[in-house]
This record gives C-alpha cells, structure tokens and sequence, in this order.
C-alpha cells in the first residue's frame, strides 16, 4: 500500500516530468528565466560580409521591466541603452544627450547586430502575445527538447509565427526561429552553452543568425553573471545614463 | 555732356591697354556671373521639374500624423478611406493617383541594400508621373503580378538585371515581418537621382495583400496644370477635404524641403563667390582709375584753373570709369551668354566626377544652364554703376586738393 504522501509526491513529479500543456510549458520555461535582479559582463561578437568585430558591456536588469547596457569597448565606450518597461532610452557620451526611441527607431539594429532594439523590448509573457502548441519532441545536440510552434494572437506582433525548442530537463530555450507573415524563416537563434549560477540554469553563449544573410550573425557572450543580488540605488533612471 | 563724353572717351582711348585690362578682368567677372547663375537656375528649375514629375507630384494628400514622420516612412499612418478622398476632390476636376510608400531591405544573392518601395497603381500613377518614360531595359508593371521595377544605379549596386528574382523584407501595416519575392522586370534610368539610387517600384494591389494594408494608402499623389497658381488649388483641395480632419495637403515644396534647403544654401554660397569675383573686378577697376586721376593731377588743376567746375570734373571721371564698366560688362555679356548657351543646350555631363553621389540638386549627370534676362540686364547694369561709383573715391581726392597744389603735383 502506497503511502497517500509518497502517492502525492510521485504524482508531482510525473506532471514536473511530463507537462500537460504547451502553455504548462511556456510557464515553466519563463519561471526559469525571471530572476528579481542580474548583473552580467559579456560581449557581443558581430559578423557579416564585412568581417566580424567585438563589442563588449556590463548589463544589469531588475525584474522583467527595467535593463541597463553599458558599453565598455574603446568605440562604443560609455554607450548605454536604458529600457524602462517599454520604452527604450540612448545615451551617447560625445554628444551628452539621452533619446528616447520611438516608432520606427525601434525596429533598427542594436549596434550593427542582428538585434533590433524592438528585440530588447517586451515584457510580455509569450503566452499574451502567441497562441502555443506542442508539436512534438525533437533531439538537439543529443538532448531531448519540446517542439513548441507558437503563431501571433494580434497583428501587431512582430514576429508572426515561432519554433521554439525547449530543453526537456533544463526548461531552457535551445533554439528558436523566427518567421515573416510569408511563412520565411528570417531569424535563429541557437544556445550554444549553459552556465550553472546559483543553482541555476542560465544562457551564457548564443548566436543569432539572419537567415536572409549567409554571412551575418551575432554571436552573445556572458563571461559573468551574478543573480538576485542588489544592484546599484537609482540604477535604472535617466539621471544615471550620464554618469 | 558731348563735350565730357567725348573727353571720357578720349581718355579712354588715351590708355588703350589700362583700358582693356582693366575690361577684361571686368568681363571674366560678368561672363563668370552670367554662367553660374544661369547654371544654378538651370539645375534648380530641372531639379524642380524632376521633383514633381517623378517624386511628388504637384501635392499630395496624406495623413498629418504620416506627414510629420516622412523620414520614416511609416506605414501604421494611412489614408484610410482613398475612395472617398478621391471622390471628395473629383469635383476639383484633378488628376490623382494612389501610392504606398514603405522602407524595407532589398536582397539579391548575398547582397543586400535598404530601400524605399514605392507600391503604385499601374493603371493610374500615369496621370501623376512620368516614371513609365524612363523604363530603359524591360517593361512597365503590370497589376496582380510580384514584380518589381529598379532604378539603374540600384541595380548595378546589387548586380541586378531583368529576370532577376529580389527579395523585400518589409513590416507589415500593424508591424508584423513580411517578405515579398519579385521579379525585376524593368530597369528606369530616371532623371531624378533620388530614384535611380535608393527607390524600387512594385504593384499596389501585391503590397496591399502582403502588408495587410486593407485597401489604406500612404499617399494621393495629385497632378495640376502648369499654369494654375498652386496656392489656390491647394485651398480648393482643403475645403474639399473639410470631411476628412486627420488628413493633410503638402505640395511638393512641402514635401522636398531638403532639396529647397540646399538650393537656398547653394544660392547663399554662390552668392558669396559671385561677390569675391565683383570685388576682384573692382579692385582692378579702382586701381586703374587712380592711376588715371593721379596722373592727371596737373590737368586737373589747369581744367579747373581755366574755369571747369568740380562737378564736371568729376563727372568726366565716372563717365571714363563707367565706359570701362559698359565696355567690360559687354564683353562679358557677350562671353557669359556664349557659355550659357552652351550649357543650356549641350549642358555640361558631371557624371565622371560626382558618379552616384547627390548633390542635393535632383538633376541626373548632365547638368544644363536656363536663360535668366533679368541676371543679364542686372550684370551689364550693376557693372557699370558700380565701375563708376569706384572711380569716386580718387576722382574726390583729387578735388580736394588746391588748384595751385593740383599745378605743382609732380
């Protein structure tokens, strides 16, 4: 006779081993990735058909809503993107100004990478903005991952249809695509390597690749991560973009 | 009067070779004149011309909010009800065309380039524009069909010829990535540069359905006579669109004040050249003139001892001073309107030197002079009076001095 707790137990686990939903696991899969603060020194590798070039940066973000990148390699030195909730703030050092980007400002690249600034936007949860279905399990780099495709709720998502691949054990993102209203792939995005911090589970190495351009990807980097640690007072404000 | 006019003339013959020197430097400043400005007016009038011809139309109606984010060409700002618009102005009896207007990244190959993609209505953008005149290889659109029309500096840019399948990467009206795959089937070589470099064409209808824009347009390109003074057209397309409060009317002023800011700043700075020139001219003519004056400092003393009155003193020295001035002004008249008539017929092909590059001006390569008469007559006339209000300073000098000082002079 099977104890009523051990029974209880056993069900948890076989539902944390087997979710129902492929909203179940979206859920899981965001839990994973929100932590009340990080702190992270990286660098972005840039590529395309002119050659490949190396920005650096310490970033730090509060929750969901508020992130600060700081560039620290010598061209781009004491460059900052400010993001409060949606909204995406400059600050170049020569000129000592702050700009808020707006409208179509926001679909440029982020320094020359495949990154839009609209790609640093968005709070949202992926189960607002797409409706999400469970098409299957995939092996990817000999791991077991959940096959998510996800199509757009509204027409104003930028991205109109996703393939999100989802790491069985970890509930990581391992790869993810992204697709025009045409149904063309125009994006990729690949986890290249995961760090433990903390207990957790965190990306440290990801590429993202235009599929429209052979050449052209951006290569993400975290060489340090420090997680739910208390950040700096005022971090987050447009007076603190100029110091 | 004869008798001073024969005695500047006199005087003038007297020192042929100051003289003519002196008219040529004068010449070279008025041809040098003549030239530019017929130049700037000639590229400033083909400027405005291929404005509205291949860019603007004589005005266009569009969204206010659209028309104060040009730059960006944002498709979210529409012209919701076109139909409507069209028939609110057809009363006005004026031509009209629909265009969406987008920015997107053009790919062929490996290569890629942002552009600005212009959807038109084949059928009708005829009306508006002339861009059906400047299809050099292939054809014109056609509606329904994904195809698409390439300026020739674009298409040598991307390596692109006729047949060539290009993909477009766009955001849809709400925001959304789109890509359309279309075939070039025509090369323009339009002579507006604006469009030969950075511009490609599809058909409406394929970017209405593609970009989900539900029969919305970014623009009512409308055509005017020649002839009608623009101004009260556009109130009569105001009061016309009285129903329609979140739209607006911009004329192709309006709409290219980029190039108006250049022309303005061209025309300043050439102004500034043309000066330096009068002044070079100018300081040859007072040089000859007190030459002149100080050489007959002794006859001057002996007109005024035997009786001749200052002022007809004086004015011997400004009508010697103004026969400089008439005959350089001519000669340069001469030589300016021989240039000009060269480069508005033949026109003057810059091509080698600017290639690709614009210059502000919306002119393609060869750049042609148009005739300005008022530039003509103002050269000839400012070149005499100002020769002869030069000569004033060192004729008074002279006067000041005492009839028996002006004797003793050596």
């Amino acid at each position: 006779m099977i104890r009523p707790a051990l029974a209880a137990a056993l069900l948890l686990a076989a539902a944390a081993a087997f979710p129902q939903s492929a909203e179940e696991i979206v859920r899981r899969l965001e839990a994973n990735q929100r932590f009340r603060t990080q702190e992270a020194e990286g660098s972005l590798v840039i590529t395309d058909r002119f050659g490949s070039r190396t920005k650096t940066f310490l970033s730090y973000a509060e929750g969901q809503e508020r992130m600060l990148l700081a560039f620290t390699n010598v061209e781009e030195k004491g460059q900052k993107i400010l993001r409060l909730r949606d909204e995406i703030y400059l600050y170049f050092p020569e000129a000592e100004e702050v700009v808020r980007l707006q409208g179509a400002a926001l679909k440029e690249s982020v320094m020359g990478s495949d990154f839009s600034y609209e790609d640093l936007t968005g709070e949202k949860s992926l189960l607002d903005l797409y409706e999400v279905k469970l098409s299957g399990r995939e092996l990817l780099a000999g791991r077991e991952q959940f096959l998510l495709e996800l199509k757009a709720r509204a027409r104003g998502v930028a991205y109109p249809a996703q393939k999100l691949w989802v790491d069985v054990e970890e509930y990581l993102p391992r790869r993810a695509e992204y697709y025009a209203l045409s149904g063309r792939l125009l994006k990729t995005l690949e986890v290249l390597e995961v760090r433990r911090v903390g207990g957790r589970s965190v990306m440290s190495r990801a590429i993202m690749r235009d599929a429209m351009k052979k050449s052209s990807s951006t290569e993400f980097r975290v060489q340090r991560v420090k997680l739910d640690e208390p950040l700096p007072k005022n971090i987050f404000s447009l007076e603190a973009l100029s110091w | 009067m004869k008798f001073l006019l024969s005695l500047a003339w006199k005087n003038l013959s007297r020192y042929r070779r100051r003289t003519t020197i002196t008219a040529v430097a004068l010449a070279v400043g008025v041809a040098v004149f003549i030239w530019m400005d017929g130049w700037l007016l000639g590229a400033e009038l083909e400027s405005r011309r291929n404005i509205i011809w291949y860019e603007a139309g004589a005005a266009k109606v569009l969204n206010q909010e659209y028309l104060e984010q040009i730059q960006n060409l944002p498709l979210k700002q529409v012209v919701e009800d076109a139909a409507g618009v069209e028939r609110a102005l057809a009363s006005l009896g004026l031509e009209a065309t629909r265009r969406a207007v987008f920015s997107g990244e053009l790919f062929l190959g490996e290569g890629s380039l942002f552009v600005k993609a212009v959807a038109l209505d084949p059928a009708t953008d005829g009306r508006v524009f002339r861009l059906q005149e400047t299809v050099r290889q292939g054809r014109f659109l056609q509606t329904g069909e994904p195809e698409t029309l390439l300026g020739e500096w674009l298409a040598r840019d991307l390596g692109a010829a006729v047949g060539d399948w290009v993909t477009v990467r766009a955001r849809s009206r709400f925001g959304a990535f789109q890509t359309l795959d279309l075939q070039i089937v025509g090369i323009l070589n339009c002579p507006n540069p604006v469009i030969n470099q950075g511009t490609i064409f599809l058909p409406l209808d394929l970017a209405d359905q593609a970009l989900e824009l539900e029969g919305a347009v970014s623009e009512i390109a409308l055509a005017f006579p020649e002839w009608q003074e623009p101004e009260a057209r556009l109130g009569q397309i105001r009061r016309a669109l009285a129903g329609f409060p979140e739209l607006a009317v911009a004329d192709w002023q309006e709409l290219a004040r980029d190039f108006l800011a250049i022309a303005e700043g061209k025309r300043a700075g050439t102004g500034m050249l043309l000066l330096l020139i009068f002044i070079i001219a100018a300081v040859g003519i007072s040089n000859t003139m007190l030459m002149a004056v100080y050489e007959r400092v002794r006859e001057i003393g002996m007109m005024r001892a035997l009786g001749m009155r200052d002022l007809s003193i004086r004015l011997a020295f400004l009508l010697e001073a103004g026969g400089i001035g008439l005959i350089g002004s001519a000669l340069g008249l001469v030589l300016g309107a021989a240039l000009n008539w060269y480069m508005v017929r033949w026109g003057l092909d810059l091509s080698a030197f600017i290639g690709d590059m614009q210059v502000g001006y919306r002119v393609h390569s060869v750049f042609r002079s148009a005739w300005h008469p008022q530039a003509l007559v103002g050269a000839v006339v400012f070149g005499v009076l100002a020769s002869m209000l030069i000569s004033f300073i060192p004729s008074s000098r002279a006067l000041r001095k005492r009839i028996t000082d002006c004797l003793r002079h050596v």
